[in-house]
């Protein structure tokens, strides 16, 4: 399955790209695909483009503050998670939804 | 209700994330300008040092945005963008009324709440393009700025006034209970609102004339990274690779006073981080206001000491909490390590 993401945390130097990366690599391990934006202190990088959101069975939001340019993500399935659920369990955020 | 309350923790942190580069800018630059100016009784003497002058009326100016982006990005938060013009507002308001940091939070949340409130009347379809742009920042920062200027601008004032004078008159015994608060304080959440409470009661201070309340922040403010980056040096096999990486760089925000350095660690084992660099911090924090440390600058760490009062007592309040952050951390760890296996 596509799935796309964005994660953030407030000081956004750390943790942000730790689930991205952790996002990335469980999504591999279970044969999805997905894209991260990070909202981190550099401002949004890695953006979602809107074919990128169009083609993506869900969102996933890993953060900590609010979602920047939110309106995007209208009317696609939005998985709410923690940074923290990110890092340590990223594998459960796909398989729940897979599930469901 | 607990859906409300983790929403409003975001846009508290959303304010915070974005007001944290300020501080560090403005914190690092003063800090640098007190230091090399000659130190007089009455302070720092800036008149024969033209070029450190300009360097503290920079560090100055981005120092005082730090209300006003605060209240500005906690609206944001709540409202998006239509909400920045009134949280911005209040929060200069604040810093002009004396109500400081606390004030900046109400400012915007406040201002977040208006404005989520004023989005939502409907209105006919040719008044949608001047809502954003010119009826919504001006109704709400009205009722911002009214409710700033005339009605919780001096409560919170005063506030901030007796907690003045009540410092003034301390004697020892409540010295030490006020350390072990911002010891713990700062500690605590490591740069968010509880840290920067402790933190800007600090800085608030320095310009009423008392260096004591920010000699022990500046210490509580570096011991979590700095503790727990010397754990890891310590027992290498209690940590995983991407800890021992954290570590480099938590000795690395500690020396700049950069107490966010500590939040890999926190997030991953909470339970047993928090409570012991709030130890660590509260033991360096009340052994730097029993020490008479003072600190000039509103900025903490072992980055500040050129600008610190009793240099020698500031150090060792950094290594004895540091040191005691390190070895109960390391302690706990291998004895959760022993219990699961």
């Amino acid at each position: 399955m596509k799935f796309i993401a964005v994660t953030a945390c407030p000081t956004g130097i750390a943790h942000t790209y730790m689930a991205a990366a952790q996002l990335e690599k469980a999504a591999k391990r279970l044969g999805h695909s997905i894209k991260v934006e990070t909202q981190g202190s550099m401002g949004i990088e890695n953006e979602l483009s809107e074919n990128d959101i169009r083609e993506a069975s869900a969102a996933i939001f890993a953060v900590e503050i609010p979602v920047r340019n939110k309106d995007r993500f209208d009317g696609i399935t939005i998985i709410e998670v923690s940074v923290q659920d990110a890092i340590k369990n990223p594998d459960a955020i796909f398989t729940k939804f897979v599930q469901s | 209700m607990n859906k409300y309350l983790s929403d409003t923790k975001k846009y508290l942190l959303s304010g915070v994330s974005y007001a944290i580069p300020f501080v560090a800018c403005g914190g690092i630059l003063i800090a640098f300008a007190i230091a090399f100016a000659p130190m007089t009784p009455s302070g720092p003497d800036f008149s024969h040092a033209p070029f450190l002058k300009l360097i503290l009326d920079i560090g100055t100016a981005a120092f005082s945005f730090l209300v006003p982006v605060l209240a500005g990005y906690i609206a944001f938060g709540i409202a998006d963008r239509p909400g920045l013009v009134a949280g911005f507002v209040g929060g200069y308001i604040a810093n002009v009324v004396g109500a400081g940091f606390l004030g900046g939070i109400v400012a915007g949340l406040l201002a977040g709440v208006v404005v989520f409130w004023i989005k939502k009347i409907r209105v006919p379809i040719y008044l949608k393009p001047v809502m954003p742009i010119l009826i919504i920042p001006v109704l709400s920062s009205l009722i911002v700025g009214y409710v700033m200027f005339e009605v919780i601008g001096s409560p919170i004032k005063d506030i901030m006034t007796s907690l003045t004078a009540w410092l003034k008159a301390m004697n020892t015994g409540s010295s030490v209970i006020l350390g072990l608060i911002l010891g713990c304080m700062i500690a605590f959440d490591m740069g968010g609102p509880v840290n920067k409470v402790a933190f800007f009661f600090g800085a608030a201070m320095i310009k009423e004339g008392n260096f004591g309340v920010m000699g022990a922040c500046a210490a509580a403010i570096c011991i979590p990274p700095i503790g727990l980056g010397l754990a890891t040096l310590f027992a290498k096999t209690l940590w995983t690779q991407e800890e021992h990486e954290a570590g480099y760089a938590a000795l690395a925000m500690g020396m700049i006073g950069i107490t966010e350095g500590a939040i890999p660690f926190a997030a991953a084992d909470p339970i047993r981080v928090i409570p012991t660099i709030m130890v660590g911090s509260a033991i360096g924090s009340v052994i730097a206001m029993i020490g008479g440390v003072g600190d000039h600058a509103p900025h903490g760490g072992p980055i500040v000491l050129p600008v610190v009062d009793n240099r020698l007592v500031y150090v060792a309040a950094i290594i004895t909490g540091s040191l005691v952050v390190a070895l109960t951390i390391n302690a706990l760890k291998k004895f959760g390590v022993r219990k699961q296996a």
